[in-house]
């Protein structure tokens, strides 16, 4: 669909094509019949009377529809009449063996394949065989006429009638399927709006374009925009267009705009009547076009403009681009459920297996912890040690129940809730370690998924591990906050750092890193003698994932 | 000596409570590692006290505790789970156990637990208890659903489609749609995966 150079001129320029072949075609004509001394075989003056017209009403067609789709539109059917009238003025003063009407029977039948579909092919081919043969009639008395002649030629003209009748038939599929293809060539797993949008924008080669969707449940329209390559968040409180249509182009400052009727004419309408002026105008959007997206779970519009060469084309194309889009969302929407739908099955039988594993492991641990206690005569120490030790376990089996019940739910919590986690965590790892461990938070009303409370856990084991193994600290701060859509983990200790004190190579927190580069996270450090600084940030839209 | 059978299919737990029981004046006289064979070996071995895991195949605590009910001579039974989900917390309530204890409590409060027992007394964690109470509080001011949303949160549970769920209850799709959304509403879930997962809980087990 990529075209460069001059072929982006008549890139769903039908109108240009036509227009362009008109002039041309007639001033060929001219030349033709000029140079034949043989034509033209009747009323002479009248046939370049009417020739030379006709040049120049070509030429002015043209230069008027260059670059209005709107005039275009409308000059369409009244230059196809003329055209055919034309035509059997030919057929009726050059009916000599040399008569190059032939190449007039083409432009009409083009123009209406090009512009129209089959129905209307067939329509023009049926008047210009009709008028060929009144016109040939009416001469049949003349010295030059030829039955035989006149007979093939008639046969020419029905062959490739049918020739054109067939190729609008099938352009039309073609296209269609040809847009679909590009679509799922396309398909990535982002935003797919921004999909959507980005394949519109390079079909129709648009600078600025909107997808809009009505958001679940309300009456607002949300979605994105782009101008100039960037893209930004956008809303619309009414529905851009007034009636359901496919596709309308649309000229604000002129209050015009052009769209397809149901039995396949051209409807012409005040843009004011058919559209949300005010609404497209606060997008930005002026002069382009509006066509509508459906999917199976919702509805909006894709709105494009500045379009360099828009034209009456856009019509159908955008009705296949509306379809596109509507595709992309529900090619998303069903991939996005097979996730969800895998990804719940994978937490649940997760959560399954360490119930039944590793839970039932540690309780059991803890009865025989029980039993020693119970049982056997003990030091005060080792009494004291297995005391410990079964606090332990059971702390731990605590937590392994908040995960399982975490991997069940998958569902969102205040920070507050997991800070109070982390701070008995911590007061637990300051035992366990021997060093001083404290947790404060800031701005912890904010929610974040349930799953970042156990990344945020054995983040914080690992860290306070690092600072004591690594760095001999006595005193480990913990500082733990949302920042508009990450969360921040900042663990400062006093201890020699993660530079060792004999010269060896810097240790890296490398299992740490691990960890925050699964969770799609980042992770600084500074260190020097007497303290150490890592902080460590998470995106919040990613851990439900 | 006060005889005692367990329940429990993992063998960590039965051996661990064979450590813990020895040398007290409990006597453990029998290990069932499902729910059938726990029935069986009750009929057989005729205990005190029967320490009934919760998850087991073959016939869950719940399902044996439901049919102990049944008999006459049923020994005195103490729940012994590693985690209940709400709704099995307050059906297990309701078939009245003498006992229940969580496996990742202090061992402590198991033995604690079967003194009571034994005297005839009843006894729950404190953590069973509390967590029971606000189940049952939270059921009480939960919604009431009707038969028809009952079923289609049934349907959906088990994964059907729109349309065949249409088809099962032989109303259109748009009305299951209508349906499915009022439900949403008053259950307070966003999609159809979070009502599936809330299933058990809202039909209650």
């Amino acid at each position: 669909m990529k075209f460069s150079g001059p072929q982006s001129i008549f890139q769903y320029q039908s109108g240009r094509v036509i227009a362009l072949g008109r002039v041309i075609l007639s001033s060929l004509f001219l030349f033709s019949i000029w140079l034949d001394q043989s034509q033209p075989a009747q009323a002479a003056a009248q046939t370049y009377g009417l020739l030379l017209f006709y040049v120049l009403f070509a030429l002015a067609v043209a230069a008027l529809t260059w670059r209005n789709w709107w005039l275009d539109a409308r000059l369409a059917a009244p230059a196809h009449v003329i055209d055919m009238a034309v035509f059997t003025a030919i057929v009726f003063s050059t009916n000599g063996y040399t008569s190059p009407f032939f190449l007039f029977f083409i432009l009409p039948l083009l123009s209406a394949t090009l512009r129209w579909g089959w129905r209307e092919t067939m329509l023009t081919a049926s008047a210009l065989v009709l008028l060929y043969m009144t016109a040939g009639l009416l001469v049949a008395g003349s010295e030059a006429f030829e039955l035989q002649r006149f007979i093939v030629r008639s046969g020419h003209l029905m062959i490739l009638s049918a020739v054109l009748i067939w190729f609008g038939m099938h352009q039309q599929l073609g296209r269609l399927f040809l847009g679909l293809d590009e679509i799922d060539r396309r398909l990535g797993r982002d935003d797919p709006l921004v999909q959507a949008l980005a394949v519109a924008l390079e079909a129709t080669r648009a600078r600025s374009g909107a997808l809009v969707l009505a958001s679940t449940g309300g009456q607002e329209f949300a979605g994105i925009r782009t101008t100039g390559g960037r893209q930004r968040p956008v809303k619309v409180a009414r529905p851009l267009t007034l009636e359901p249509i496919p596709v309308v182009l649309f000229d604000l400052p002129r209050d015009r705009t052009l769209s397809m009727r149901k039995d396949g004419w051209h409807r012409f309408a005040p843009a004011s009547k058919l559209l949300e002026t005010a609404e497209l105008r606060e997008i930005g959007a002026d002069h382009g076009l509006v066509a509508l997206v459906r999917s199976g779970t919702r509805s909006g519009w894709l709105v494009l403009w500045d379009v360099p060469e828009l034209s009456g084309d856009f019509l159908e194309l955008g009705t296949e681009l509306g379809r596109a889009a509507g595709a992309v969302l529900d090619h998303d929407s069903l991939l996005s459920a097979m996730e969800e739908g895998a990804a719940a099955r994978t937490r649940l039988s997760l959560a399954r297996d360490v119930h039944d594993s590793v839970v039932q492991f540690l309780a059991g641990a803890a009865f025989r912890v029980e039993a020693i206690m119970r049982a056997t005569k003990t030091s005060a120490e080792a009494d004291s040690e297995l005391r410990e030790l079964k606090r332990l376990l059971i702390e731990e089996q605590a937590e392994i129940r908040a995960f399982v019940s975490a991997l069940r739910h998958d569902r969102e919590l205040e920070l507050a809730e997991a800070v109070e986690e982390l701070k008995s965590l911590a007061s637990r790892l300051g035992r366990q370690w021997s060093v001083e461990c404290h947790v404060r938070a800031s701005n912890d009303d904010a929610s974040i998924p349930i799953r970042m409370q156990l990344d945020l856990q054995q983040l914080m084991r690992e860290a306070v591990a690092n600072a004591v193994r690594h760095g001999g600290a006595s005193r480990i701060d913990v500082g733990v906050g949302v920042d508009e859509d990450s969360l921040r983990l900042e663990v400062k200790d006093n201890g020699t750092g993660f530079l060792p004190a004999n010269g060896a190579s810097p240790v890296e927190p490398w299992s740490l890193k691990e960890r925050v580069d699964r969770a799609h996270g980042s992770l600084s450090l500074f260190s020097e003698p007497g303290c150490t600084n890592l902080v460590i940030t998470l995106p919040l839209a990613g851990a439900a994932a | 000596m006060t005889r005692v059978l367990v329940a429990d299919d993992h063998p960590m737990i039965a051996a661990a409570l064979d450590v813990l029981l020895r040398g007290t004046e409990y006597e453990l006289v029998g290990r069932a590692r499902s729910g059938a064979d726990a029935l069986a070996q009750v009929q057989r071995l005729r205990p005190d006290i029967l320490l009934l895991d919760v998850n087991m195949p073959d016939g869950s605590g719940l399902d044996v505790l439901r049919q102990l009910r049944e008999t006459r001579r049923a020994p005195a039974t103490i729940l012994l789970t590693a985690g209940m989900e709400d709704p099995q917390l307050v059906a297990a309530n309701a078939l009245e156990p003498d006992g229940i204890v969580l496996k990742t409590s202090d061992p402590a409060h198991l033995l604690e637990c079967m003194q009571h027992v034994r005297k005839g007394e009843r006894w729950v964690d404190p953590e069973v208890a509390e967590r029971t109470r606000d189940a049952m509080d939270r059921a009480a001011a939960a919604p009431s659903l009707t038969p028809r949303e009952r079923e289609l949160i049934e349907l959906v549970r088990q994964g059907l489609r729109n349309r065949d769920i249409a088809s099962q209850l032989g109303v259109t799709e748009g009305t299951v749609k209508v349906y499915l959304h009022a439900i949403f509403d008053k259950v307070s879930v966003d999609n159809r995966t979070e009502l599936a997962m809330r299933a058990k809980e809202l039909l209650g087990g």
